[in-house]
């Protein structure tokens, strides 16, 4: 039986991570230089695969709205993107909303990096200030 | 450094040694064991510094992420390591960072001891990413970010793409043999 929520909270150094998987919806939030990203994304991304493992229809809405993260980070990154990438292939609605704030052409520029060739997922770029309350 | 003739005093010594860093637009400097709990120390002391003296956020931006990339590969790759040996993660490792300012750009150098053997496949790295151009560099960490890890390397080869891709110049580097089996490694990038 796939976990139906994971949740950590944010340190200053590692994002809060909401994994609702019940209501999915995922997210990522704040900033992302761990001393060991295996063991904060491990258990996170195995999570993720167990629950995409499962076929489903129902829509699955990702917000990423870190403010800095580095590179071993951006692995995690790609491999969680990927893992939808696939999923929505397969037909499951797969929508991710990218924060950055207006001055932060580099975030910018990461989303699409990331983006670039994810066919099935909408991905959308997205002003800080256009959070939804 | 001592002063030649008669022996510095100890204050007259150390102001010299601050003087020599002051005149070289040094920040700050660190020298010895270096962890993770140090980086994030000196990471938020330098945010704070930047902040205070009006940095634009994405320098603020750019110099952090050079920074923790740095300091990231001497943690993980210096050749003078210290492990708990009760298989705790946590990693004291040798090296050296500097931060400061000149003609107006801000530099980071980092310095830390590694294994002749290991010399020439990060020398071709470096010099492979040193040769791309802005375009290239960032064709190259998107080509990076879908390869899957490279095992042992945990994560530098996209480490260095990141602070090539940040820097405002080339990166220059050097090696200078220490002996027979160890070199002292440094990475100066301009912002």
């Amino acid at each position: 039986m796939a976990s139906e929520r994971m949740t950590i909270p944010a340190t200053p150094r590692t994002p809060e991570i909401d994994f609702d998987f019940a209501s999915g919806r995922l997210a990522l939030r704040g900033e992302s230089y761990p001393d060991d990203v295996a063991t904060l994304f491990g258990p996170v991304v195995a999570a993720l695969r167990e629950h995409l493992a499962e076929p489903s229809d129902a829509p699955l809405h990702v917000d990423i709205e870190l403010v800095y993260f580095n590179s071993s980070s951006a692995k995690v990154l790609m491999t969680i993107f990927q893992l939808l990438e696939e999923a929505a292939r397969q037909g499951r609605p797969v929508t991710v909303d990218w924060y950055c704030d207006p001055d932060d052409e580099t975030m910018r520029e990461f989303g699409e990096d990331f983006s670039e060739d994810l066919e099935h997922v909408t991905f959308s770029v997205r002003e800080a200030a256009d959070r939804d309350p | 450094m001592g002063l030649s003739g008669m022996a510095a005093t100890l204050g007259q010594e150390y102001a010299a040694f601050k003087r020599e860093l002051d005149s070289k637009g040094i920040i700050f400097s660190f020298s010895g064991y270096l962890s993770e709990g140090i980086l994030f120390s000196l990471g938020e002391a330098l945010r704070e510094k930047m902040t205070l003296e009006d940095a634009d956020g994405p320098t603020v931006r750019r110099v952090f992420s050079v920074f923790v990339e740095q300091m990231q590969n001497i943690i993980r790759y210096s050749a003078e390591k210290i492990v708990a040996s009760d298989g705790r993660s946590i990693e004291l490792s040798a090296g050296m960072v500097t931060i400061g300012m000149e003609g107006g750009k801000f530099f980071i150098v980092c310095g830390n001891t590694v294994r002749n053997g290991d010399v020439p496949r990060l020398r071709e790295r470096l010099d492979f990413l040193k040769a791309l151009d802005k375009d290239g560099i960032k064709a190259h960490y998107r080509e990076q970010l879908r390869e899957a890890p490279d095992e042992g390397s945990r994560g530098a080869t996209i480490g260095l793409i990141e602070i090539a891709r940040r820097a405002s110049e080339p990166i220059e580097y050097d090696f200078a043999a220490t002996d027979t089996d160890k070199s002292f490694f440094c990475l100066k990038v301009r912002i």
